[in-house]
C-alpha cells in the first residue's frame, strides 16, 4: 500500500479482521462436517504470524509523519506486511468417535464465539482508531 | 475471502443435514410398509456425508486461500441398510410368508429418533455460525458509520 502511512495500527487491525474471517471458515467448515465419517477437524492460527509483523521496518516508499521537535514521539514503522501467513492442520490427535470423526460441536461453538468476540473487539479498536484520525483531521471532539 | 464464503459453508451443511432429517422421517414414516414400488418390504435408508472441496484446488495443501479449498458437506448418496428384516408372526397378513411371518422394515424409531436430534442439533450448530458471521459482517460494515 502506497501512501501516507497513520501507524501501524490500522494495518495490523485490518489482518486481524481477515484473519478473523479466514478462522471462521474453519470453524464454520468443522461444523458443517460434523456427521461426516472420517472426516478430521482443521485448526486455524494466524496470531503468532500477525505478532510477528510487529516491529518490521517502514516502507520507505510511505510519507512519515514529520516531527517538528525531538521532543515528538516517532510514529514507527508503516503498514505491516499484508502478507501474514494463515497456517492450519488436520488436528489428528483428538479422540475420534466410532465414525472417525473428532469434530466436538461443543467445543467448535466455544471456539467460534471466541473468534466473533476477538473480530468485534478488533472492529471496535479499527473504529475508535478512524475516529481518533477523524478527530485530528476535524479538529472537532 | 470473505464472510459471504464462510456462510456459504454453514449453507452447505443446513441443506446437508435437512436432507438427512427428510431420510429419517421418511424412515419413520414408513415404519409398518411392507410394499414398495421396487417390491418387497420398505428398507431404512442412511445419507451419506461427504466433505466438499474445490475441485480445482483439491490438490492443494496452501491454506492461505482457504475460501477456495472449504466448501464445507454435501450429501453424496442414499442407500438402503441391508441389516435383516423385523419379523413379526401374524398369520392373517396378506403379505405373511407360508410359516406366517411377516417381512417388517429394518426401521427401529429409537434409533431414528436418536439421529433425528443429532440432525437437529447440527442444524442448529450451523444456524449459529451463519448468525455469527452475519454479525461480524456488520460489525466491520458499521466502520463506515459515521
Amino acid at each position: 500500500m502506497n501512501g501516507i502511512s497513520f501507524g501501524t495500527t490500522v494495518g495490523l487491525l485490518k489482518n486481524a479482521v481477515d484473519g478473523a474471517g479466514t478462522s471462521h471458515s474453519v470453524i464454520a467448515n468443522n461444523i458443517a462436517n460434523v456427521n461426516t465419517p472420517l472426516y478430521h477437524r482443521t485448526d486455524v492460527s494466524f496470531k503468532d504470524s500477525l505478532a510477528a509483523t510487529l516491529g518490521t521496518d517502514a516502507d520507505p516508499n510511505q510519507l512519515e509523519m514529520a516531527a517538528t521537535s525531538e521532543k515528538h514521539f516517532a510514529i514507527g514503522g508503516a503498514e505491516p506486511p499484508a502478507d501474514y501467513v494463515v497456517t492450519s492442520q488436520k488436528d489428528d490427535l483428538t479422540q475420534q468417535r466410532l465414525d472417525g470423526n473428532n469434530v466436538d460441536v461443543d467445543a467448535e461453538m466455544a471456539k467460534l464465539s471466541i473468534n466473533s468476540g476477538y473480530a468485534q473487539t478488533m472492529n471496535q479498536l479499527l473504529s475508535v482508531q478512524y475516529g481518533r484520525m477523524r478527530q485530528a483531521i476535524t479538529e472537532r471532539l | 475471502m470473505g464472510f459471504y464464503s464462510s456462510i456459504e459453508v454453514s449453507a452447505s451443511g443446513l441443506s446437508a443435514e435437512r436432507l438427512r432429517m427428510d431420510v429419517i422421517a421418511n424412515n419413520i414414516a414408513n415404519v409398518n410398509t411392507t410394499r414398495t414400488p421396487e417390491g418387497g418390504v420398505f428398507k431404512r435408508q442412511l445419507t451419506i456425508m461427504a466433505q466438499k472441496l474445490d475441485e480445482s484446488r483439491s490438490d492443494s495443501l496452501d491454506m492461505n486461500d482457504s475460501s477456495k479449498r472449504l466448501a464445507g458437506v454435501q450429501a453424496v448418496g442414499i442407500i438402503n441398510d441391508s441389516g435383516p428384516d423385523r419379523l413379526v408372526y401374524d398369520p392373517m397378513h396378506p403379505d405373511a410368508d407360508a410359516q406366517g411371518y411377516v417381512h417388517m422394515p429394518n426401521v427401529e424409531v429409537v434409533k431414528e429418533m436418536v439421529d433425528m436430534m443429532s440432525a437437529s442439533r447440527a442444524y442448529e450448530a450451523n444456524v449459529t455460525a451463519i448468525q455469527e458471521a452475519r454479525a461480524m459482517g456488520t460489525a466491520t460494515l458499521g466502520l463506515l458509520k459515521a
